[in-house]
């Protein structure tokens, strides 16, 4: 048997506690091991960023990402944790009042990459909010409705939540 | 029944879908998110061949196959036959393999490790036969040999003689168009979950369109009778067809090996393999022999229509009749003949995917209508509108276009909102300018809605409402229909439906995803019918309720007075008293528990179709749409952007503007990867883009700005007036951009995906040496 592998993280604001084997992927300890499945699962190889979180304030594709590099004490945001920002919860309703999302299945990674491209407070232009979600494959909106959303959001992002 | 007399207060709002909010919160529950205890996980044994005779499997006696469960044909309790058209397909391959990748056995296990090591072990032995994989081999027999090919289906359209109507031409103008396989490549995968059930039954959840295609088609595999198989939707991720027909062979893998090892079984495909092994949009040839007056009168149009069906015969000839009905649609034409056929060949069968064959007729057709515009030196909204059908004129049926559509308005809208002449001065026909060339190109075209021919009168759709407690604790209405959301906002149009029907707010409204234990058959989520069919049979379902509540009302609050129901209060006039819905609802549920209402679809008795000869109204109504696009195409590396798409829709009365925005904005994203992006090859039987790395779709860098706009006229034969929007937003993009690439580079690209390679190969030498 190989060892297992302990780690100790903020996740969502809460610590937690979680021991796997080592290679398990990030994107597996959430959604097996943690029961958090609003992250999803889309291609398993980088590309559709379904499977997209905030781990030190870096985006990240959990797919990709070996568990056992997530250091003790990192702080892992999910789209579960979206809701305990002011930030998240104004992207949240943006979302869903522009009509941004479809199926859904892409979201819970799109809406991590509008976070983390809002909370760093840098000045917006619509090329540089498309760039920041190139890397989330929306097959359902043909992403109006999502770039509208964020553009609504950024006008009233929270000061707090802006890093720089 | 006629729309015009009614008023609407939630249909044509904007009202954001009701399931947002569990979406944006990760909390909506696709299938892979289900926590099912002492769930078992299924894979398949797959054929290493495409096209051969099963001899034996063989067993590693080193493994240990007890820990596991192994379904072969011979444990299926029913027919090994999938319990589709054709009924040519076989659960589990047992003699002919006809694809690469074909079932042989089924393997679950606790873990998907152990399933997957299991299947390794079982190792088959295979006599290989010669295979046929493409449809370019597919044409040369078609135009050689035909006593080669296997057809699966066929079919043709003729109006008046097309002999004559070519003899009577000045010109004759033919044209090849080939198109490649597409993947839905919808985000969330394949799934689905088999549950045995205490009763010798099987209840199965997971991503899918057709709970009542998946029960039904499974009662012969399975043994079972319909009560026995109780089909669940989870959230679906996305399913543009590609979660039509598919599922069932999925749910029936689940629940054989369910059925046998007595667990949940799980299957949840990864990317690769849900590429490989499941259904794509058929790859298509049409040639197009079109016979013109000088004065740009269209005198015949003759269409060859062949769809490349893989290795069996699936949806295949309905994929074809579609395919055929829009091959002319939308062009005034006495003289027609269309000779529609699908071939088999050995890769994983083509199914559904939005447009169901029309985007590949359409795709033809525009391409060539241009060229034919070309031909005689004709403008391109000249010649289209010189020949357009409008109301009176027939169809390539004999379909009359009814008073109620008006085709060419859409065409002249969206004219005007692109500034069409005066954005073509800036064609650069071949000399670039600035490093650029330039072009736009128009495409006009229509979509059926519903089902093709009689198909709705067939169907029988019906919807059920339930007065009963809803999930808050208050009384409500369920809608019970076997409608999926998918994305499309079923969950959100159904409920706008239903309250202006009663006229109750919507907040006392409610529809669950169907589960086959609480709806009826509503008919399938596909062909553009949900907002006009569905949606028109739970606004008939809607006023029945509303009928009962109050002579309900009338007789326990009003003393047999009657009474009426409006913005969510029954009053009563003769006594001058009212009731809150919420009120008479409560006290009609403790009195009488709960309340179901049904109403069944009905066309009006005016269409008529005859199946056999394809003559007559092939659907109940349609959508019409231009769509015209500016094309950029860098001179050096033939990099080719799409700039602008602006498109004018003609979709019935809109249910909800955002809702039906999404879905164009979403078609047009996929038409455009359809267009340019996406590409399939075969590579020793599979497809070769087998991962998201190698099968490229639109991103956020890629679309166009989009002009989008709508003119409704309301389909008057079903409240509330929609037509289809699901599929018409993938059916014109790809013809406009070769129109614009033309216009552009004076090539005209007969082949999609259109790529800088493949445009580099079709350029002149002489304009290759001045770019090297
Ligand atoms: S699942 Fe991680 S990027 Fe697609
Ligand atoms: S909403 Fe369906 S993939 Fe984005």
């Amino acid at each position: 048997m190989n060892p297992e592998t302990e780690r100790t993280w903020i996740i969502n604001g809460e610590k937690m506690s979680v021991t796997f084997p080592p290679g398990r992927r990030l994107l597996d300890v959430l959604r097996e091991d943690l029961k958090l499945t609003g992250t999803k699962e889309g291609c398993g190889e980088g590309e559709c960023g379904a499977c997209t979180v905030i781990v030190d304030g870096e985006l990240i594709v959990s797919c990709l990402l070996a568990a056992g590099q997530v250091p003790d004490g990192a702080e892992i945001m999910t789209v579960e944790g979206l809701e305990k920002t002011e930030g998240g919860r104004l992207l949240q309703a943006s979302y869903v009042e522009k009509g941004a999302a479809q199926c859904g299945f892409c979201i819970p990674g799109m809406i991590m990459s509008s976070y983390h491209l809002l909370s760093r407070g840098e000045p917006l232009s619509q090329p540089i909010i498309r760039e920041a979600h190139a890397g989330n494959i929306c097959r359902c909106t043909g992403y109006e409705k999502i770039m509208e959303a964020v553009s609504a959001a950024a006008e009233h992002w929270p000061k707090s939540e802006a890093k720089s | 029944m006629q729309t015009k007399e009614i008023t609407f207060k939630h249909v044509g709002q904007g009202i954001p879908r009701r399931d947002g909010d569990e979406k944006v919160r990760g909390l909506a529950r696709y299938v892979d998110d289900l926590n099912i205890p002492d769930c078992w996980y299924g894979v398949a044994v797959r054929s290493p061949v495409a096209h051969g005779r099963l001899k034996t499997l063989r067993y590693d006696p080193a493994f240990d196959f007890d820990q596991v469960c192994v379904v072969t044909p011979e444990d299926i309790p029913g027919k090994n036959i999938v319990d589709m058209m054709g009924q040519d397909m076989p659960f589990l391959a047992h003699d002919l393999i006809r694809y690469r990748g074909e079932p042989l056995a089924l393997v679950a296990a606790p873990t998907r490790q152990l399933a997957e090591q299991a299947a390794a072990h079982i190792q088959p032995d295979i006599d290989p036969l010669e295979p046929l994989y493409t449809l370019e081999e597919v044409i040369a027999l078609h135009k050689t040999d035909r006593s080669k090919l296997d057809e699966l289906s066929a079919q043709t359209i003729i109006k008046g003689s097309v002999d004559e109507g070519l003899a009577a031409a000045d010109k004759v103008i033919e044209g090849e168009y080939w198109a490649g396989h597409q993947e839905q490549l919808y985000i969330e995968p394949q799934g689905m979950v088999a549950i045995p059930e205490k009763d010798g039954g099987v209840f199965l959840q997971g991503s899918l369109q057709c709970p009542y295609y998946i029960a039904p088609e499974l009662i012969v595999t399975l043994g079972l009778p319909l009560e026995k198989i109780r089909v669940k939707q989870a959230a679906v991720g996305g399913a543009f067809g590609g979660k039509e027909e598919f599922p069932t062979l999925v749910a029936g893998y689940c629940a054989l090996l369910a059925m046998k090892s007595g667990k949940p079984v799980k299957m949840v495909y990864d990317r690769c393999q849900d590429i490989r092994y499941s259904t794509k949009r058929h790859p298509a040839w049409m040639k197009y022999r079109v016979g013109l007056k000088n004065d740009g009168t269209i005198t015949a149009i003759h269409v060859d229509f062949v769809l490349d069906g893989g290795a069996y015969t699936t949806l295949s000839p309905v994929v074809l009749y579609r395919g055929i009905l829009h091959t002319t649609l939308g062009y005034n034409c006495e003289h027609v003949f269309v000779d529609g056929r699908v071939y088999r060949t050995h890769t994983f069968p083509d199914g559904a995917f939005r447009g169901f064959g029309a985007p590949q007729a359409i795709w033809g057709l525009e391409s060539h209508m241009q060229e034919c515009a070309d031909a005689l030196g004709m403008d391109a909204e000249v010649f289209r509108l010189k020949n357009y059908l409008r109301a009176g004129d027939k169809t390539g049926t004999g379909q009359v276009i009814s008073a109620e559509m008006d085709p060419p308005a859409v065409m002249l809208e969206t004219l005007k909102r692109s500034d069409f002449v005066n954005r073509r001065t800036l064609n650069t026909y071949g000399v670039p300018r600035d490093g650029k060339f330039f072009g736009v190109g128009v495409a006009f075209f229509g979509h059926g809605s519903g089902f093709t021919g009689d198909g709705e009168m067939r169907l029988q759709s019906k919807a059920a409402l339930d007065l009963d407690w809803l999930p808050n604790g208050k009384p409500g209405v369920n809608i019970r229909i076997s409608s999926t959301e998918m994305g499309q906002g079923t969950l959100t149009i159904m409920p706008q439906i239903a309250a202006d029907g009663l006229k109750i707010p919507m907040a006392c409204v409610d529809c669950p995803l169907p589960d086959t234990k609480y709806v009826p058959d509503s008919g399938p989520t596909v062909a553009s019918r949900t907002a006009m069919v569905v949606g028109s049979t739970v606004y008939g379902a809607a006023e029945k309720m509303k009928a009962l509540l109050e002579q309900y009302a009338s007789d326990a609050f009003f003393g047999g007075h009657p009474c009426h129901l409006e913005d969510g209060v029954l009053t009563c006039s003769a006594v001058s008293q009212s009731q809150t819905f919420e009120d008479v609802a409560r006290r009609l549920l403790e009195e009488k528990g709960m309340q179901r209402v049904v109403h069944q679809f009905k066309l009006p008795d005016t269409v008529v179709w005859d199946q056999k000869t394809f003559k007559g109204d092939s659907y109940p109504s349609y959508s019409w749409s231009a769509n015209i696009v500016e094309v950029e195409i860098d001179a050096l590396t033939l990099e080719i952007k799409l700039k602008k798409a602006t498109s004018v829709w003609d979709i019935g009365r809109l249910m909800n503007p955002v809702l039906a925005k999404g879905q164009i904005e979403g078609g047009l994203t996929q038409a455009l990867g359809y267009a340019l992006m996406e590409k399939m090859g075969i590579r020793d039987g599979l497809f070769d883009a087998d991962r998201m790395q190698t099968y490229v779709v639109p991103t956020s860098l890629d679309t166009p700005e989009f002009d989008i706009h709508f003119m409704e006229y309301p389909y008057p034969h079903a409240a509330p007036g929609a037509k289809g929007v699901g599929e018409i937003p993938m059916d014109g993009l790809a013809p406009a951009i070769a129109n614009a690439i033309k216009a552009a580079t004076g090539i005209r690209m007969n082949r999609i995906p259109i790529t800088p390679e493949s445009l580099w190969e079709a350029m002149p030498s002489t304009r290759k040496e001045i770019a090297s």
